[in-house]
């Protein structure tokens, strides 16, 4: 299985969504802001729970908010 | 700081003040044997079932408290601490025998001073790496 990279859109989306701030999200999430900022920042990647519960909290589907590029894919 | 971090400078701060007041009394015990030790191996019994309590008490409260990534840096800080403690487990073991010798025996203190300051070495690593790791963090940006 080859490795990847996972990116997301939280930051552009708190900001479609009237400026929600980090800590909003955060609450919204059952998360602390460091750990949002840590999202935004491409240092941590959620688990599955916490993803659908950030999309949740956008209203988007899953695949809006995080994007996984394959580095090496498999044939 | 968060709430991971101040446990960390908690138990870093916990882990020196114990070497404080059962520090003298283990070296005593040592250097003069058994007998004039006696009340530092009790002193040190003693600060380490209050630091473990504590701490104990205070990691079942916290963990719920904690979310997912905070979880990970914890869980990380744990492995981290078992492998020294591990580790040192094994060196003491190995450094007794050496020291002492195959056939002769050794005090019986040797054995709780040896496992007691296990512990304290990992609850310091644990500590550290927590710190660490959030020092990394915030040095990232």
């Amino acid at each position: 299985m080859g490795s990847g990279q996972l990116s997301n859109q939280i930051r552009r989306l708190r900001f479609e969504k009237g400026e929600m701030t980090q800590q909003q999200l955060a609450d919204l999430v059952g998360v602390t802001r460091q750990t949002i900022i840590a999202m935004e920042q491409g240092k941590y990647a959620p688990s599955l729970p916490l993803a659908f519960r950030i999309a949740r909290a956008f209203g988007v589907p899953l695949e809006s908010v995080f994007q996984y590029e394959p580095i090496h894919p498999s044939q | 700081m968060n709430r991971l971090e101040k446990k960390a400078w908690v138990n870093l701060g916990g882990v020196l003040l114990c070497i404080v007041i059962a520090g003298p009394g283990v070296a005593i015990m040592v250097y003069m044997n058994i007998q004039a030790g006696l009340p530092g191996l009790i002193s040190l019994f003693v600060t380490g079932l209050i630091v473990g309590l504590i701490t104990y008490r205070r990691n079942i409260k916290s963990w719920a408290q904690l979310d997912e990534r905070e979880k990970k840096i914890l869980q990380k800080a744990l492995v981290w601490s078992m492998s020294v403690f591990i580790l040192f487990m094994y060196c003491a073991s190995f450094a007794v025998f050496y020291i002492v010798g195959a056939k002769n025996p050794i005090p019986a203190y040797i054995l709780p001073v040896l496992f007691l300051s296990g512990l304290f070495l990992m609850i310091f690593v644990q500590s550290a790496a927590l710190l660490i790791q959030f020092a990394k963090e915030h040095y990232d940006g």
